[in-house]
């Protein structure tokens, strides 16, 4: 009786077996075909997947570092760059093109049009981007986005306007403007140097671009960041002083305008540390609005630019000759009758006679400082050259720096001792010059000149830049011998009008004519004047050079022309580098003083005596040095258009009726 | 031959109750499970909407920092702008402060006349011409000495000459 019983049960238990292995067989199936695709998926089509999840999930974002600050040494900013906004349209994503437009020529005032056109051009050509107002500040932005504003737009970033972009950009900025635009010089909008310092340490100024991965959620908000970092730019600390250049600029802009000169170069230098304090040129331009310069105003002719020195190029000569022990200052020299044959090149000068190495230096005397220059012979002279640093790159931490020409000693011809004894057949920067002054100032040590004080980066501790190289170029005592004959220069010499009140001044004038590379000759009317002077004379702070390019007013001569600017110069920056006083200080204030001498002066052709072109066989600065040799410089000196110092003061006498006192100022030559 | 099981009924009473209460058991511990779970899950999620939410905020003040340091920046540059020799003289100008370029050119214009005379004018005539900004003494120069200096020089070259 119980056996079906039993059977129905086995039964039961046998169906309960099927359903249940038919429902584990689904479930197999299923999650074997759930895992076969999970396989393909993640096994084939990974990369695309992910591809796909990290493009709806993240963003990358690249932005440009802000350039590196470059500042003066009171930390004064002279070039900074902030960050400013481009607005640009996605052409692809606007269907409204003229609603875009319209709203956005409202909101920033542009041309509606024109952004229409701008807006089909990029649709037409499928860009992405089109920039509709470039730079614009932060303030500009914020009102743009304020009236951009499309209210129910869901979108994570501004402008909350369809289409409608802004990117983050940087521009420069030089608040000083054209304050020592020269050194500093500019970036274009690339963030590349393109002169000056910008240029030179583009590498430890240059913004890094910097890359931002940001995780966003379905609504565009950046819910997480990470920040990929390169190496910080650096901010440049530069050895100039703005006050100091300010000063310098404008007495060079005064001076190089009261000789209706071509252009101009002033340099402030500090001769025990070689630091540049202030380094002028004019014409100068303003590096925020680059587009206006004129190709001849961004040039540094300081270090670019290569010119005959004339006779501040003495100072090697005698430099030399002092350093062979072959005379004392006190020692007497004879001028003869004024006038030397080398090599059938006859060199003439107006002073004559016997004198003093002192007075020949002072009264700048050709002929002194030829028979000089001959007793040193070509070897030496040659050596003390190149140890004062002539024919080789000072180092300066600025772009296109040139050496200058300084020909290798087989290549000078019989009368080139001569020549390059009067500070011609070389050619050298303003900046080489300063530096062999610079040498004397500094009892015979040459520092390389230097621009850049330090480097610093926000991560580390400020770096001085490099250990600058000192050189015995001569002796402590030819420096001291030399600076006392300089003294003279300004006590009683060509150099009178630079003297200082309340401190005592040692300098050289100089005066060369310019070579004219078209005709390749000496042209008479183009001078370059210059004078470079050091004070206090003993123990000098400070080193100024000025050099006038083409003066058109006076004498022209460089005791006449730059003299004066370096006075102003020196005196107003003696005391505001607080420098004591080493001589009487006297009070006077006399504007008419300053003024320069009327044109009427010219019409007396009286050409600065250590230029007549009978002294200058060949010149050098705008050309190389030639072996070109001008007829008419082998003449010799005609007497006819040149005054003695005699016969000046007395001209300067009758001609200035402002103030008797005066005269004496205006009548010697260089 | 037929086995009967007796078992008492106070036994199966007893057994029942140790299956009811095991029973219990097991359900608290997946009630607990469960709880656990969920409120895992919870937290997790919870974590992961905060710490959304965190990151949103960081982000907002990141740009906030970012715009602080831009617009000190700016504030910097501005002020370096408006120190710079050319904006104060304009505000130096705007004070009233006469330019001194200007000063200058206006004394030159005046010399360039007065010089351009050839009659030569007394010195106390042209002191008005004179702008004087401070005190002046009068400098004792060496003009004499110089002069005298000349001299020698044009005295040693007769010498020179006549020696050779």
């Amino acid at each position: 009786m119980k056996r079906p019983y039993r059977n129905k049960k086995k039964n039961m238990r046998q169906t309960a077996f099927v359903r249940f292995m038919l429902i584990v067989a689904v479930f197999v199936i299923w999650i074997g075909g759930i895992s076969v695709r999970l396989v393909h998926l993640q096994v084939t089509q990974h990369a695309w997947l992910k591809g796909k999840a990290l493009d709806l999930r993240q963003d990358v974002k690249q932005t440009r570092m802000l350039r590196g600050t470059i500042f003066d040494r009171n930390d004064r900013m002279l070039a900074t760059s902030v960050r400013v906004k481009t607005l640009y349209a996605d052409p692809l994503e606007i269907s409204d093109t003229d609603a875009t437009a319209k709203a956005v020529a409202d909101a920033l005032k542009l041309d509606a049009l024109q952004i229409a056109f701008q807006i089909r051009q990029g649709k037409e050509a499928n860009k992405k981007f089109v920039a509709i107002a470039k730079k614009l500040d932060d303030d500009v932005a914020a009102k743009a986005n304020k009236a951009l504003d499309t209210p129910g737009l869901k979108k994570a970033d501004l402008p909350t306007f369809t289409g409608l972009h802004w990117r983050d950009e940087q521009r420069r900025s030089y608040p000083y403007q054209s304050l020592a635009a020269q050194v500093v010089g500019f970036s274009n909008a690339e963030d590349e140097g393109k002169a000056g310092i910008e240029q030179s340490q583009d590498v430890v100024l240059h913004g890094a671009i910097i890359k931002k991965l940001q995780e966003r959620d379905r609504l565009g908000r950046v819910y997480d960041e990470t920040t990929f970092e390169r190496d910080l730019p650096s901010d440049i600390v530069l050895t100039l002083d703005t006050g100091i250049q300010y000063i310098t600029e404008q007495a060079l802009e005064r001076g190089v305008r009261a000789a209706n000169a071509r252009s101009g170069i002033a340099i402030v230098m500090a001769p025990k540390t070689g630091e540049i304090i202030a380094l002028a040129n004019y014409p100068s331009f303003d590096p925020n609005t680059i587009g206006e310069a004129t190709g001849d105003s961004i040039g540094n002719k300081a270090i670019q630019s290569v010119y005959s020195p004339g006779s501040v190029f003495k100072i090697v000569t005698y430099g030399s000759a002092l350093e062979k022990h072959l005379f004392s200052p006190e020692d007497k020299i004879d001028a003869g009758n004024g006038t030397i044959d080398v090599a059938n090149h006859l060199f003439s000068d107006h002073h004559t006679g016997v004198m003093s190495y002192a007075e020949a230096l002072a009264h700048s005397s050709n002929i002194c400082a030829i028979k000089t220059g001959m007793r040193v012979g070509r070897d030496d002279f040659y050596t003390m050259v190149q140890k004062m640093g002539f024919g080789n790159k000072t180092g300066i931490e600025l772009p296109a720096e040139t050496q200058g020409i300084v020909r290798p000693l087989n290549k000078w011809n019989a009368d080139s001792l001569a020549s390059m004894s009067i500070g011609y057949e070389i050619g050298v920067t303003a900046l080489q010059m300063t530096s062999a002054f610079a040498t004397i100032a500094n009892n015979g040590v040459r520092i390389g000149p230097h621009v850049i004080k330090e480097i610093r980066r926000s991560d580390e501790q400020p770096k001085t830049v490099k250990q600058i190289q000192q050189t015995q170029v001569v002796t402590a005592e030819t420096a001291r011998d030399l600076k006392t004959m300089l003294r003279q220069v300004v006590l009683s010499g060509t150099g009178r009008r630079a003297q200082l009140n309340g401190y005592t001044v040692a300098g050289k004038t100089g005066t060369a004519w310019k070579f004219d590379s078209k005709t390749k000759s000496i042209d008479s009317s183009k001078y370059i004047s210059s004078f470079i002077g050091m004070s206090p004379a003993e123990n000098p702070e400070i080193i100024v050079a000025v050099v006038i390019d083409e003066p058109k007013v006076g004498t022209r001569d460089g005791g006449m022309v730059a003299a004066p600017v370096f006075r102003e110069i020196a005196q107003q920056i003696l005391q505001e580098m607080k420098v004591a006083p080493d001589a009487p200080v006297r009070q006077e204030t006399v504007v008419a003083k300053d003024i320069p001498e009327s044109p009427s002066i010219k019409k007396t052709n009286n050409k600065p005596s250590e230029n007549r072109p009978e002294n200058v066989k060949k010149q050098v600065g705008e050309a190389p040095i030639g072996n070109q040799k001008p007829k008419d410089v082998r003449k010799p000196a005609t007497k006819k258009g040149v005054l003695t110092g005699k016969a000046t003061a007395a001209l300067t006498k009758r001609l200035d009726p402002l103030d008797g006192k005066r005269t004496e100022e205006t009548k010697f030559e260089t | 031959m037929t086995r009967k099981s007796h078992v008492r009924p106070d036994r199966v009473k007893v057994k029942q109750q140790d299956g009811n209460t095991r029973r219990w058991q097991v359900y608290a511990l997946m009630i607990l499970c469960g709880l656990l779970f969920v409120s895992g899950f919870f937290l997790a999620g919870r974590q992961h909407f905060s710490s959304m939410d965190f990151g949103m905020k960081n982000s907002r003040l990141r740009r906030q920092v970012d715009e602080l340091e831009a617009e000190k920046r700016r504030l910097l540059l501005t002020r370096e702008f408006s120190l710079s020799p050319t904006e104060i003289k304009k505000a130096a100008k705007k004070a009233g402060f006469a330019d001194q370029a200007a000063v200058n050119a206006w004394v030159n214009q005046i010399a360039a006349v007065v010089k351009g005379s050839a009659v030569p004018q007394p010195a106390v005539q042209a002191k008005p011409m004179i702008i004087k900004t401070a005190a002046v003494a009068t400098v004792k120069q060496s003009r004499p000495e110089v002069i005298a200096k000349t001299t020698r020089f044009s005295g040693q070259v007769k010498k020179t000459e006549a020696a050779e």
